[in-house]
């Protein structure tokens, strides 16, 4: 008896521990690698070809192109000057700012930490139209305020620098680094500066010895997250950059596609360098960052120690207002001051102001309108599809006990080492080659905005399918509840707040960006970004300025509509 | 000779009248990893049965498989003469269709709901009438004394509240048995004792089994009619809360239940009464009467358990077989109780008294264990 029953145990043992893949874990796995290789594929072989540069996949292959690029390496170092520079001012940035509004007891914290956040979502391309306006050297504000006081002709800022370029970057990413450090900053135990302490270490020794390794990780994340996002970053050094000739490889690349005849080969190369360094990137910090996710750093929320800081709180809410000035009072002022105008000077006599440039690019100008239109039917269905998707992913790598779960949640965020614009020219060769018509679609640009903007939707997703105890799913099995009445009774009412966060996050990039929809949309599918860069491109500041604040407040409702849901949300 | 028999110690019967529901053979496996290996039991119609044993026992996995929550690898399992799971048959009847109902560990008390909403959700599935699921939701909530929360939000409750509420909504949709997964570990001590008082009241006011799975033996004696104690995956033993604590059969469940002293001797022969006796250091010690001396363990001593509150110490008392002077050492007074530690002929016995009749350190005592408290048991 009891030998049979082992011998049954020894087999069934035999039996399960064979490779178990199971469809949910599997089939988007199929999707995305087809999603994510096919396109990777088509770059690796433009980037070898040799023979006719406008055949995917190439036909004659060699080293030819590489060979050019070294002819080219300034934009490379560019590209990483950039890219460093840009990430260490970023986290420095970051850091103060995520330690003063977390940390300390200056007055109007809770301000300041929504104030901060909105640069981010109005993003690099908003940035560089204002700051453009007002760091150029002759005519910009800044500079004209600076001659007006002092009657000094020599301008004091030039944005269209490296400097200027870093300088952009840096205020405009430095969100993302508040909210990853600010939140591991809420999520460390007291306990453990108090400890240090006790022992008789002072603050700073107690900050050097226990705060900064603590946050380290946390650190290192935020910052591998700006140098690949300052790597790909496209409107920036474009707008500030090209007209003093300073190539980054965006830029250059850029360049190689629009000339004629296009050199896609070359772009190709460029791109697989910057896939590569990228890649290298992220290698580094798993490095580092390997057996150092402290455990003491999750989970529970706790109220972190703060410090009175005696008079230097005064400094502290300098620098905190010097970065919203810099970062938002003055480039949004700036835009909507720039849109009031008849001609490209900016004219300060209120009298002189008009309306003009909006009913233009709202009504009159059918391109813009369309941009417009688009744009929100981008934001809601990439909001849409991009959270659908996400969760199933979400629920796949959480609650199945399917094989291959792990490798889902990687290649789910492996867009995430893909500069957008060159995984967008991967991406329109493949609906080139393939037999139905999709380029010149606005559901082409649809559905690589879902690609690359999934790793931000599965981050959203599964940080809520974590929190939620799987045992209020089970309770509701055992009340006899089936399948269908447990998501619409218990998972979904439970993944509301999140699910409309992750969508309303999406939905802002994807009114935001350019970089992944420059080269897919049409001139039959304009949307706002490329619209504003190509109307930017022709000139005329006021009907640009204009766009470009209807784009911030398209954003700007978005924001303002998640706050307050995230305020009345249910805690789970 | 039990232990080379993994089947038979892994089987313990029903306490109370017929099978309500019967496990036999369950294995369970993570991967290669098996975590319940061959367990066989049955729990009588409205018995209370305690699975009770350290955690990473398969405790809990073992009553998840009944609720059907987790999927063994072989075995079967019936609820009142419906067949569930088997491996053999390749049945596997879906948790929902079993009609039972669990408490959890974390109560899963729906944050997204009233404790009206709570309560009556079971009843709602089973798509009973409106008017009729207020008066059950009303009825169950009074009895765990809830009542005046019906219409807040879940999450406005403490833990105590939550857990009221999980037991009002496992019993309002009168399942067919009722299953608790560590109902009581997340509150504090004095709470617990008070619900651990609430629960054993609506077991007797609905006569329903319910499978009661805990890692606290105190938890488990109050409440159950019968436990059964768990260990790496197996069944150690089975029986009525009284029988395991007076007679545990291995030195683990000597020790996991109460406190006892394990004294390690060499056989002595036998007693006149034919009782087998022990001896360790100076001292001999008469087993209990119709017990046998088990396997030795990689010493070659045999174990015997003594409970810490069984020996009796004495002023000068009049000599007696299992009766040793003995000198107490140590003394921690912890309110209710005091724990000595005494040396003797046999080496230190640790003995549990009431403050009734305390003694000091240093004092000289006779010690005397009865004889049927001196239990045999299994080495590991």
């Amino acid at each position: 008896m009891s030998a049979v029953a082992d011998t049954n145990t020894q087999k069934a043992i035999a039996r399960t521990s064979a490779l178990d893949v199971r469809a949910e874990v599997w089939v988007p796995l199929v999707l995305l690698i087809g999603a994510l290789g096919y396109p990777f594929f088509l770059l690796i072989t433009s980037a070898f070809n040799v023979g006719d540069p406008e055949a995917f996949p190439a036909r004659a292959y060699g080293f030819a192109n590489f060979i050019k690029l070294t002819g080219h390496l300034d934009w490379i170092k560019n590209t990483l000057i950039v890219a460093t520079g840009g990430t260490i001012l970023g986290i420095t940035i970051g850091v103060t700012l995520a330690w003063i509004i977390h940390r300390t007891t200056m007055p109007g914290r809770k301000w300041f930490d929504l104030l901060i956040a909105i640069p981010y979502p109005l993003g690099p391309l908003v940035g560089a139209l204002a700051w453009s306006q007002l760091g150029a050297p002759r005519d910009g504000l800044i500079n004209r305020f600076f001659t007006a006081v002092t009657g000094i002709q020599t301008p004091l800022i030039d944005i269209y620098t490296p400097l200027g370029i870093i300088f952009t970057e840096a205020i405009f990413e430095a969100p993302v680094a508040v909210l990853i450090i600010g939140a591991a900053m809420q999520r460390m135990d007291p306990a453990l500066e108090e400890c240090s302490s006790v022992f008789g270490a002072g603050k700073l020794r107690t900050a050097w010895k226990v705060t900064l390794p603590l946050m380290m990780p946390a650190i290192l994340s935020a910052a591998l997250f700006m140098f690949t996002s300052m790597i790909g970053s496209f409107a920036i050094p474009t707008m500030l950059g090209t007209s003093s000739r300073f190539y980054v490889s965006t830029n250059a690349m850029y360049v190689l596609l629009q000339g004629y005849p296009p050199n896609y080969p070359l772009a190709a190369a460029l791109g697989l360098v910057l896939i590569v360094l990228t890649a290298i990137a992220v290698w580094l910090v798993q490095r580092v960052l390997r057996g150092r996710s402290y455990a003491v750093i999750s989970g529970k929320n706790y109220r972190p120690r703060q410090v009175d800081m005696g008079w230097l709180t005064w400094v502290l809410f300098a620098i905190t207002m010097l970065y919203v000035l810099l970062s938002l009072v003055l480039p949004m002022g700036t835009l909507l001051l720039a849109s009031f105008q008849n001609s490209n000077a900016i004219n300060f006599d209120f009298a002189a102001w008009t309306l003009r440039n909006y009913k233009y690019v709202m009504f009159d100008f059918p391109t813009t309108q369309q941009a417009i239109v688009n744009s929100l039917i981008l934001g809601v269905g990439t909001g849409t599809i991009g959270v659908i998707f996400a969760t199933f992913i979400a629920i796949a790598t959480h609650r199945s006990k399917s094989d291959g779960r792990r490798l889902l949640e990687q290649v789910t965020m492996l867009p995430q080492a893909f500069p957008r614009l060159i995984f967008a020219i991967g991406f329109l060769w493949m609906i080139l080659t393939l037999p139905i018509k999709l380029y010149g679609t606005l559901f082409a640009v649809l559905l690589a905005y879902v690609i690359v903007f999934l790793p931000l939707a599965y981050r959203g997703m599964s940080g809520v399918v974590v929190q939620i105890d799987k045992a209020l799913e089970e309770a509701a099995r055992v009340s006899g509840a089936g399948a269908a009445r447990i998501a619409r009774t218990v998972t979904l009412p439970l993944l509301r707040p999140g699910l409309l966060a992750t969508w309303a996050l999406l939905f802002m990039v994807s009114v935001r960006e350019i970089s992944a929809s420059l080269f897919l949309s049409g001139t039959n599918t304009q949307v706002l970004g490329p619209a504003i860069f190509s109307f930017w491109d022709s000139g005329g500041m006021p009907r640009v300025s204009a766009l470009a604040v209807v784009q911030a407040l398209i954003i700007l409702v978005a924001l303002t509509v998640v706050r307050s849901m995230a305020n009345r949300g249910v805690k789970v | 000779m039990l232990a080379s028999n993994p089947s038979a110690q892994n089987t313990a019967g029903s306490g109370r009248g017929n099978a309500y529901i019967e496990v036999r053979d369950l294995a369970v496996a993570y991967g290669s990893k098996v975590v319940v290996k061959n367990v066989s039991f049955s729990v009588g119609h409205g018995e209370h049965l305690s699975l009770l044993g350290p955690s990473g026992c398969g405790k809990s996995t073992t009553l998840r498989c009944i609720a059907g929550l987790e999927t063994p690898i072989a075995g079967e399992i019936v609820i009142d003469g419906v067949t569930v799971f088997s491996s053999q048959k390749k049945i596997n009847v879906p948790t929902e269709k079993r009609k039972l109902s669990m408490v959890f560990q974390s109560y899963a008390i729906w944050p997204h709901m009233t404790v009206f909403e709570n309560v009556a959700y079971g009843l709602r599935v089973q798509r009973i009438a409106e008017s009729e699921i207020k008066q059950r939701v009303g009825d169950v909530l009074k009895m765990v004394g809830m009542e005046d929360f019906i219409d807040r939000p879940a999450t406005d409750l403490s833990g105590g509240q939550q857990q009221r509420v999980a037991l009002a909504r496992s019993y309002a949709s009168r399942p067919k048995a009722i299953l608790l997964d560590e109902p009581l570990s997340n509150l504090d001590a004095r709470l617990r004792v008070r619900m651990r008082e609430e629960i054993k009241e609506l077991q007797h006011r609905f006569d329903l089994s319910t499978i009661y799975v805990t890692h606290d033996q105190e938890e488990a004696m109050a409440i159950s009619d019968r436990i059964i104690v768990m260990r790496d995956g197996n069944i150690e033993q089975s029986g009525k809360p009284l029988d395991i604590y007076d007679t545990p059969r291995t030195r683990f469940v000597a020790d996991f239940i109460g406190a006892a002293n394990i004294i390690a001797g060499t056989a002595a022969g036998t007693s006149a009464a034919g009782n087998p006796i022990v001896k360790v250091g100076e001292a001999t010690i008469e087993c209990a009467p119709g017990s046998k001396l088990l396997a030795p363990n990689a010493d070659g001593k045999h174990l015997v358990a003594v409970r810490t509150v069984y020996p009796q110490m004495r002023r000068g008392a009049a000599p007696q077989a299992n009766q040793w002077p003995g000198k107490i050492v140590r003394r921690v007074l912890l309110g209710d109780i005091v724990n000595y530690t005494v040396q003797w002929a046999g080496g230190e016995l640790r003995v549990h008294a009431f403050p009734s009749e305390l003694f000091g350190e240093g004092e000289d005592v006779q010690i005397h264990i009865p004889a049927e408290r001196a239990i045999p048991v299994m080495a590991d």
